[in-house]
């Protein structure tokens, strides 16, 4: 125990001295597993060397860059802009309503982009401005952005799902399919945050105009048409007609030809379906499925004419550079996981929790209350790597479910990344906005942190929430 | 919020450098997608999966991270913790950058030397279904690592300029 604990004091300690943190946690694990073979530097070297080859060389993993590289070709293929342009539509005209337009829109483009970061700052570009022009305040706006970016990662796909997902062998398709109803239930509580604020002061969130229901239809353009494919697969599958796979398939090619001449935000919802509900189905696994997904998303950027060489080059390079960067720092989490795992620290923390006899969801409560803590001081992915390898095994040794406590931690995830002071969104916004104060931002954020600790403790006193619909899947 | 120091690009070698590991990157990372997008329509469509086609993904995601590191390093995109440099001297704050890229060019150094290790170690070793032999991959493997670390030993040196943190999520 006492040896997990001063290498876990090390690593923090070079971190802090501005080591990168990927190279922090592998030297520390390299060290730590020399010393525990008695100061033998042969084994400790040969797990350096398998952890960097092996990850490196791992098939799951190749739905990192996949998801990666879709979420940037969506981010510039403007389907931000319809999307609260749809949203604006439909909810603009309540008190707060462009506040909450941003943050249904938010939502939308979390299913079909797994970063918060890509979120938040394609949405400062796209709700801000007309959050303005209606006289929003700049606190409500901030807010509303950073907070309702934080969904990129809650609604499938999500990196940080994936990298939970191969780093404890939990199914990734499962986890998609759990982080569904939480989204929605966050964006719901986010809303009630937008009403809060407005119901505070008014005169921060005035209404929007209100449109007709044509209107309101017309952003949704072409919907019938993908209902009429939906309709046509099911029925075809379920009597019959054709084998349930095929049908998929065809369905799949029908849902992107009609992409194509459709631009709305149907697409958007063909994309989220196409690639979600084939994985959730069983038709492709969830590398087919990230492949797929951006390989669609450049096929919908093309259509619009949005995508240049340039941005294309961009959209590619940038995922690459993201990619190598996420890899650096889970060979460094695996090396430090090698060490933790030879020394008696997992058994001697299952045994001390043991030995408390308290349930399972006072220690899920009080490992949620410490990961809140450390996320406002901490970046949150090497937070998560450096301590799954540490609790993962004792969550589960309790009985907990993987799926669920994997949803939990995206959501402290979450709120670490709008947490002042280190909170990476608030950072997004005061590089995009920097007409916002960082104060206004950081003050702009507190009733949607009160709302993502209230979802939190509903989430860990509802499992089923989470379980529902991973417990369907085959 | 703070800003951290980071080297700026000034030679025209720097760009093009990075112009061609960018573009290799690319160029992997698009054969990628294709790739896992045929595999899927082959299968389905044709009843013909793409022979051995996980094994050319894995290798090429070994490739692209690899090819990745040095332009993550040279962007200066490594995710570090900044409470240090609000605590030093103002003066302090780039010298303490600079040690800090010295450090890491040795422990990149140590990583392209125990990869080269491991490289003579599993050389002759093939992938099941093409016998497509790994050694060339992982001497690529432990040359990325040594231009990394060069790109560190170089930015102990290199002018600098203000820029902000880089996000994981």
């Amino acid at each position: 125990m006492t040896e997990s604990l001063i290498g876990l004091a090390c690593m923090l300690l070079l971190a802090f001295l501005r080591l990168p943190i990927a190279l922090s946690m592998g030297v520390v694990g390299v060290v730590g597993y020399a010393y525990m073979r008695g100061w033998n530097w042969a084994p400790a070297f040969a797990m350096a060397q398998t952890q960097a080859y092996e990850t490196g060389r791992n098939y799951a993993l190749s739905v990192v860059p996949l998801f990666i590289l879709m979420g940037n070709l969506v981010t510039r293929a403007g389907m931000s802009q319809e999307l609260y342009r749809a949203a604006y539509a439909f909810i603009g005209h309540l008190r707060g309503g462009l506040a909450m337009a941003t943050i249904v829109g938010c939502a939308g483009f979390g299913a079909i982009c797994g970063s918060s970061i890509a979120t938040a700052a394609t949405f400062a570009k796209v709700a801000y401005p007309s959050m303005k022009q209606f006289g929003y305040s700049d606190r409500l706006a901030a807010g509303a952005i950073a907070s309702g970016g934080t969904l990129g990662i809650l609604i499938p796909p999500s990196t940080i799902m994936v990298i939970y997902g191969i780093m404890t062998g939990t199914s990734i398709g499962k986890l998609f399919a759990a982080g569904v109803l939480p989204g929605i239930l966050a964006t719901v509580l986010l809303c009630f945050a937008v009403q809060w604020v407005t119901w505070r002061d008014p005169k921060a969130g005035p209404r929007g105009e209100r449109l007709t229901w044509k209107q309101r239809f017309d952003t949704l353009d072409g919907v019938g048409w993908f209902a009429a494919v939906g309709v046509a697969v099911v029925g075809a599958a379920q009597l019959g007609w054709l084998p349930a796979d095929d049908a998929a398939v065809l369905g799949a090619i029908a849902v992107f030809a009609l992409s194509l001449i459709f631009k709305g935000i149907t697409s958007v919802i063909a994309l989220f379906t196409l690639v979600m509900g084939g994985i959730y189905g069983g038709v492709f696994t969830a590398v087919e499925g990230a492949g797929v997904g951006a390989f669609g998303a450049l096929i919908f950027a093309l259509a619009r004419r949005s995508l240049t060489w340039q941005a294309l080059y961009a959209s590619l390079v940038e995922s690459a550079r993201t990619t190598s960067m996420l890899f650096l720092i889970l060979i460094g989490a695996l090396m430090f996981a090698e060490f933790v795992n030879i020394t008696s620290m997992p058994s001697d923390l299952k045994a001390f929790v043991k030995g408390l006899g308290v349930s399972p969801v006072v220690v899920v409560g009080a490992i949620m209350v410490f990961y809140v803590l450390l996320g406002t001081a901490m970046e949150e992915l090497s937070m998560i790597l450096l301590t799954v390898p540490i609790f993962f095994p004792l969550v589960v040794s309790l009985g907990v479910d993987p799926i669920w406590f994997g949803i939990l931690i995206v959501v402290v995830v979450e709120i670490g990344l709008i947490s002042p002071p280190v909170g990476m969104n608030l950072f997004v916004l005061n590089t995009l906005l920097p007409q916002v104060g960082t104060r206004t931002i950081f003050r702009g954020v507190l009733p949607f942190i009160t709302a993502d600790i209230v979802r939190l403790a509903i989430l860990v006193a509802f499992p089923i929430i989470s379980l529902y619909l991973p417990s369907l899947m085959k | 919020m703070l800003f951290y120091f980071v080297s700026a690009p000034e030679h025209k070698w720097e760009r093009q450098a990075d112009a061609v590991l960018g573009i290799a990157a690319s160029i992997l990372l698009g054969c990628m997608m294709l790739l896992t997008f045929a595999d899927v329509v082959a299968r389905y469509l044709l009843n013909w999966p793409i022979r051995g086609g996980f094994e050319i993904t894995e290798l090429l995601l070994l490739v692209l991270i690899f090819a990745g590191l040095p332009l993550v390093s040279h962007a200066d995109e490594h995710v570090t913790m900044d409470f240090i440099d609000r605590m030093l001297p103002a003066r302090l704050v780039v010298p303490w950058m600079r040690m800090m890229h010295a450090i890491c060019a040795a422990i990149m150094f140590f990583l392209a030397w125990q990869v080269w290790i491991k490289a003579g170690r599993v050389y002759g070793d093939t992938t099941q279904v093409l016998e497509i032999i790994a050694g060339p991959f992982v001497y690529f493997m432990s040359v990325m690592l040594a231009v990394t670390a060069l790109v560190h030993s170089f930015k102990v040196f290199a002018p600098v300029a203000p820029r902000g943190p880089i996000g994981t999520t």
